[in-house]
């Protein structure tokens, strides 16, 4: 019985890596759709909303039913409240995604106001912390969180840029002012998956070491750049 | 673990049946008015220990004990002690419910009638209050009178509990107290743990680990005859330190 439980649970581990790829594809396609204005692209990225959603629920349901059947301990639990937290946050990453190719019709007859590089910058580190999370879930090692803080400190920065980059712009053209304000928008739709990708990691953290952490930006930059918050029992 | 409100007390205790050294080097503090639980797969030497808090085992022919058990800093294996005194104290309830072949009433009446209580009034009240304590006295306060044989299992099994509540003593060990049990009694039972350890320090050895991890406030983890952990329980089921815990309760081994 206990072997079967182990089996099922692998499978749901990877379900969810499966979930977590697809989410880190519709999120750097919409970037590449924006980027190219590529509809049939951004298409892909909108039509794959239910596919994850439905992934959400799947390993949802899954999870329950291990629960109920096996009332798992130690480890185990805590892979399966790792689980239960993942696909929540990886569907609202695909979402996030969805949201970006959604503007990318917009921009059919209009062009963009300049060439995109913040943007596909942050999309970059957005993904890359989505990988690594994706990694340390499926082989437990969580050396790569070290640079967490920096990424998304570098994610929060270029979010700020994009933001004075679009308000100069828009004091200078009202023409831009939709445009730009998609920009700023999309900039926070990143700003909030590497905010997803640092909180995955949490769990995934919890889930190896049985430790709560914090993955939290400290004034003072003499400490590593992981600093782990030890939250209050 | 905090020195105060410690109970019941062991400080390198071995035991050996014959030449199989069954225990080994056992420290362990165990708080008043908390439920411990002791875990470990069959053979570890769990039931062993828990019979050695109130002599169980001295009448084990080839069984050999060193080390102190000490209750209320007393070592209850000082030769001055008398184990009679002792089993007063610490009660025990098995894992097959064994009431003894009487009434209801007798079943519960007859430790205090030993202990030379024969008041009429006073047995009466002694007998509801144990049932009462044991949340037993509902369902059967109408028949006192009838056999405690004709009881359901999960009933019997709190008849026992009853009993042994009976004689006031202030700990209770509970040996598989619900492995005999269908669910809903085992429920019963844990309900009544639970209100047991107002009054009661509670000792329990179980195969359940949901069940340890349910009903108890810490939790040792047996393996061998030693202790691998004794924790917190939430810390236990949680997060244990020792990868041997960890194996045995995420059920990879044992």
């Amino acid at each position: 019985m206990v072997e079967k439980f182990h089996e099922e649970l692998k499978e749901v581990k990877k379900d969810v890596i499966k979930m977590g790829f697809l989410a880190r594809d519709m999120l750097k396609n919409s970037v590449e759709a924006l980027k190219n204005i590529d509809e049939k692209k951004a298409k892909w990225v909108t039509d794959n909303k239910i596919k994850i959603a439905d992934m959400d629920d799947e390993i949802e349901k899954k999870t329950l039913r291990l629960i109920t059947l096996y009332q798992p301990m130690a480890i185990d639990m805590r892979t399966i409240a790792c689980i239960l937290k993942l696909n929540t946050y990886l569907n609202r990453i695909g979402r996030y995604g969805k949201d970006i190719a959604k503007f990318v019709p917009e921009f059919k007859k209009t062009k963009h106001v300049k060439k995109l590089i913040s943007i596909p910058h942050m999309a970059e580190i957005v993904c890359k912390m989505i990988e690594d999370s994706l990694n340390a879930f499926e082989n437990g090692d969580i050396s790569k969180f070290n640079d967490f803080i920096e990424l998304e400190d570098t994610v929060d920065e270029l979010r700020y840029s994009i933001f004075r980059e679009c308000l100069s712009y828009m004091i200078e053209d009202p023409k831009v002012i939709t445009r730009c304000t998609y920009y700023i928008m999309i900039g926070r739709y990143l700003e909030r998956c590497a905010d997803h990708a640092c909180k995955m990691a949490e769990k995934i953290y919890y889930m190896v070491t049985g430790e709560r952490v914090e993955i939290d930006c400290r004034e003072d930059t003499s400490k590593a750049c992981f600093v782990c918050v030890k939250k209050n029992e | 673990m905090q020195s105060r409100n410690i109970i019941l007390e062991t400080k390198k205790l071995n035991l050996w049946y014959d030449d199989n050294h069954a225990i080994i080097d056992v420290n362990l503090k165990m708080k008043a008015n908390k439920v411990t639980a002791l875990i470990g797969p069959s053979g570890c030497g769990k039931s062993t220990l828990i019979r050695c808090f109130n002599r169980m085992n001295d009448v084990i022919e080839g069984c050999k004990i060193k080390g102190e058990v000490n209750f209320h800093k007393k070592n209850i294996y000082d030769p001055s002690i008398d184990p009679v005194e002792i089993r007063k104290n610490i009660g025990m309830v098995f894992q097959k419910p064994n009431p003894f072949p009487k009434t209801i009433y007798e079943n519960i009446a007859y430790g205090p009638r030993v202990q030379g209580i024969n008041d009429k009034k006073k047995l009466d009240s002694i007998v509801e209050k144990s049932l009462k304590d044991a949340a037993l006295w509902e369902e059967v306060h109408d028949r006192l009178n009838d056999s405690a044989m004709g009881l359901s299992g999960g009933q019997q099994q709190r008849l026992c509990i009853a009993r042994s509540l009976a004689i006031e003593p202030q700990i209770i060990l509970m040996d598989e107290p619900c492995s005999a049990l269908d669910p809903i009694a085992t429920a019963k039972i844990e309900d009544l743990i639970n209100e047991l350890k107002n009054k009661y320090t509670v000792i329990i050895v179980t195969h359940n680990m949901q069940q340890a991890a349910r009903i108890s406030d810490y939790t040792a983890y047996m393996y061998l005859g030693k202790m691998i952990e004794y924790g917190d329980t939430k810390q236990i089921f949680e997060k244990p330190k020792e990868e041997l815990t960890e194996k045995y309760i995420t059920g990879r081994f044992g």
